[in-house]
């Protein structure tokens, strides 16, 4: 099923049996689907599908600086490059990078600096590309998850993960998870993303109006989502190697079975 | 030049990195590795937590507790230089003073003229001093004219730190440029596990391969066989040890791996 994105919204967001447009609860998250390792080129690389969401990240270095003159003596540099494919939304986005792209770059780099060790790289830069091939709301929160995955394949030292989610207000309902069209329609906004080695917040944008109470309620439907999503990203990196031992596993019984035979 | 030679030098040059072959834990960056803070210090690839109550890993790879240390090997990670390593690099730009080499490493390496050039002992003494008539330094000593773009030398790491580039040099044993052979590159950090416990790895693939390896700890493996079978055969091989290098029990694994190809393949 594919969502087109027309101008004139819905006008509830909610169905009549009290759930959302895509049959969802008020606190239930989309499906989400991720894998690292699958780029054979890049040091490190993950992929999301988050909803309708699909994106790739890689992530190369740390290699040479170029151009030569944003090296930095003292530490390494970390460049983020979000991009959007013409074809991820409903109309055709113009290739060139825009002004919400930049942005997008800016505030995912400055939420992944906490984890990593760029003192210990001088004259470095670690470059995360983040390609969106479908988008469907909440990009940004899926680009920071899975560029944690990318960089924790590319055997990068982190002090921890990290996680991001957007939570919001909808037709005055409290609920997580926006999808783009309650994005649009919905009144509030608010993206956040968490480091978990000392759990502080590391990303928390806000788009809308609410009360304080309600604001303080959200926080705590953001940690529960943030809690499962985190428990996701930990299966999905070791994944990849417990499918190769099973597979080993797997194997060798046959051999002892035909042995038997 | 003897090839056990070649694997005695090289495998003396890791730490006690394969220890008894046994399942080890998984883990990956952030993940709570004890919270016994009395009994155990943070070794290679953890950390304490901010709150300096628990120990934490850096990497996604294999939890090891060696004594009182906890220690986590990466799966997956960048060859970072030392000195006294032996690495294998590719000539990738020169100018009048020196070339620059790829070493699969962050920063490139740098090899001075001076030290491509071997200097000989002093021919006895003259008038109480060394005599060095017979090999004082020429021009040809300070000219890169020796190797060429694109070149493949084994080359030795003199000095390396996180400021300065780290200097080459090819003067030594096994040292120098390649005419034939192949150079594969896997992940660095499973090198420990292509030489195998007290090299039985690689003396495995040696024997049934008939085929000369030169392993460097930049991830760089050079080969060369009787033919293009066995070379494909060993490259194989090590695809496959580097694709398995988490699990246990794979010398053995390897072995039965390769006679059955062998037959596969039919090959001697």
């Amino acid at each position: 099923m594919t969502l087109l994105i027309k101008d004139e919204y819905p006008e509830k967001l909610f169905r009549e049996d009290g759930k959302r447009l895509d049959g969802r609860d008020k606190t239930e998250l989309r499906p989400i689907k991720m894998e690292v390792g699958m780029l054979k080129n890049a040091d490190g690389s993950a992929y999301i599908e988050w909803g309708n969401n699909k994106i790739f990240a890689a992530v190369f270095g740390p290699r040479e600086v170029h151009p030569h003159h944003l090296a930095k003596p003292d530490k390494g540099i970390l460049r983020v490059f979000y991009r959007m494919a013409t074809y991820s939304v409903f109309d055709r986005k113009r290739p060139a990078p825009g002004r919400r792209e930049k942005e997008i770059s800016m505030i995912i780099a400055d939420c992944i600096k906490p984890v990593l060790f760029l003192e210990l790289y001088p004259g470095s830069s670690f470059e995360l590309f983040i390609e969106v091939i479908d988008a469907d709301g909440g990009t940004r929160c899926a680009s920071t998850t899975i560029a944690a995955l990318a960089l924790a394949d590319a055997g990068i030292p982190m002090r921890s993960l990290i996680t991001s989610v957007a939570v919001g207000k909808i037709d005055g309902e409290l609920v997580t998870d926006l999808s783009g069209i309650e994005d649009k329609a919905g009144e509030a906004d608010l993206p956040t993303a968490i480091t978990w080695f000392n759990e502080e917040l590391s990303l928390l944008q806000f788009d809308g109006d609410m009360t304080l109470k309600e604001l303080e309620t959200l926080m705590t439907y953001a940690k529960d989502a943030l809690t499962k999503i985190y428990e996701m990203q930990f299966n999905t990196l070791k994944q990849k190697y417990i499918d190769i031992q099973e597979g080993i596993n797997q194997k060798t019984n046959e051999n002892e079975k035909g042995g038997d035979n | 030049m003897s090839d056990e030679e070649e694997v005695s030098e090289e495998y003396n040059n890791f730490e006690e990195e394969e220890e008894a072959d046994t399942a080890r834990e998984l883990v990956v960056p952030g993940e709570i590795l004890t919270d016994d803070i009395k009994n155990f210090i943070p070794g290679r690839g953890t950390i304490y937590s901010t709150d300096k109550k628990k120990i934490v890993s850096l990497h996604i790879g294999l939890k090891q507790i060696s004594k009182n240390y906890i220690n986590v090997i990466p799966l997956r990670g960048l060859y970072v230089p030392q000195p006294g390593d032996k690495v294998i690099g590719i000539i990738v730009d020169k100018n009048p003073v020196k070339y620059k080499l790829d070493i699969n490493s962050n920063d490139f390496g740098q090899l001075k003229p001076k030290n491509t050039i071997k200097k000989g002992k002093p021919m006895g003494r003259r008038m109480g001093r060394p005599n060095y008539r017979d090999n004082r330094q020429s021009r040809d000593d300070f000219s890169t004219d020796k190797f060429n773009i694109g070149d493949i030398l084994i080359v030795k790491v003199l000095s390396a730190d996180r400021l300065n580039k780290p200097e080459l040099t090819t003067i030594g044993k096994y040292l120098g440029k390649k005419h034939s052979g192949i150079v594969i590159t896997i992940d660095p950090p499973k090198i420990p596990r292509v030489i195998g416990r007290d090299g039985s790895m690689i003396k495995m693939l040696k024997k049934l391969t008939n085929t000369r390896i030169f392993v460097t700890q930049n991830g760089r493996i050079y080969l060369e066989g009787e033919d293009l079978v066995h070379e494909r055969l060993l490259i194989d091989a090590i695809r496959k040890i580097e694709r398995e290098a988490h699990t246990v029990g794979l010398t053995d694994r390897m072995q039965a791996y390769i006679e059955n190809e062998k037959v596969k393949r039919d090959i001697k």
